[in-house]
């Protein structure tokens, strides 16, 4: 692999992934999914400012018991 | 088989049985799709009051109606151009009446901010789906983007269920923001290169 090809896989994933046009049922859709799931449920709601979320969120408790 | 394909397989065993009921019992999909729209209005009215986890489970009732309707439709013969058109305009007041919902619920709390995402959350949800009917329109299939409808729902879910909505709603919104510009610039090169072959 040339070094070009290092430089453009990272921008064409970002690409793909911005202007989507992978159908369900895919490992592209999958791999999204995962994405957006550990957004969701490991981002501390307090980095979000949540307002009715309860508790620390995984990345929370990790960074609690390593303070 | 991906595990996204599998969680829909696995759904789709229950769901076949409804189905079968449904067809059995002669129900119009019509009717389907407009009892799941009044149990989507009880959804957000608990979404209004706090109720993140009853909310998530009358959704859940809701939409196994407007996942059927379709699916009843074909299977009864009873399928027709204005079960499509009375489906999306339904659709369309199943999600406005969610996030009308959430957004009550963050103007009780004071919390502007979250009035604010929840309500440009609801603006490009409604234009994700505008975007595609207006291009298809136009073109023959405008279906590019990733957040569509059923992956909305089933956020807004995992939102209700696991209380995390704040992030659902910055999540939809980045998602539809993403669609609904995936959408015009396909629509754009559709319709260029259709003139430019034209000359």
């Amino acid at each position: 692999m040339i070094l070009k090809d290092f430089v453009s896989l990272p921008t064409r994933g970002i690409w793909h992934a911005l202007f989507w046009t992978f159908d369900r049922g895919t490992w592209q859709y999958d791999l999204m999914v995962i994405a957006i799931l550990a957004f969701v449920w490991l981002t501390p709601p307090q980095w979000l400012n949540d307002p009715t979320a309860s508790g620390p969120g995984l990345i929370g408790i990790l960074l609690e018991s390593l303070r | 088989m991906t595990f996204t394909g599998a969680i829909g397989t696995a759904c789709m065993f229950p769901l076949r049985a409804i189905i079968r009921a449904c067809v059995t019992l002669r129900i119009h999909p019509n009717i389907l799709t407009l009892v799941g729209v009044v149990i989507n209005f009880l959804a957000a009215w608990q979404f209004a009051q706090g109720r993140f986890i009853p909310a998530g489970f009358i959704m859940l009732v809701a939409n196994i109606f407007d996942f059927i309707d379709g699916k009843v439709a074909e299977e009864t013969n009873l399928a027709s151009r204005f079960g499509g058109f009375w489906d999306s305009v339904m659709d369309r007041f199943s999600d406005l009446s969610l996030f009308i919902g959430v957004m009550y619920l963050y103007s009780q709390l004071g919390r502007t901010d979250y009035v604010m995402i929840a309500a440009f959350a609801m603006m490009f949800s409604v234009m994700t789906s505008y975007t595609r009917a207006r291009a298809e329109s136009m073109i023959d299939k405008c279906k590019v983007g990733f957040m569509e409808r059923p992956e909305r729902i089933v956020l807004v879910m995992i939102g209700a269920f696991t209380n995390r909505m704040g992030a659902v709603l910055w999540v939809i919104l980045i998602l539809s923001v993403v669609t609904v510009l995936d959408r015009i610039y396909f629509t754009w090169q559709v319709l260029n290169s259709q003139e430019t072959n034209k000359r």
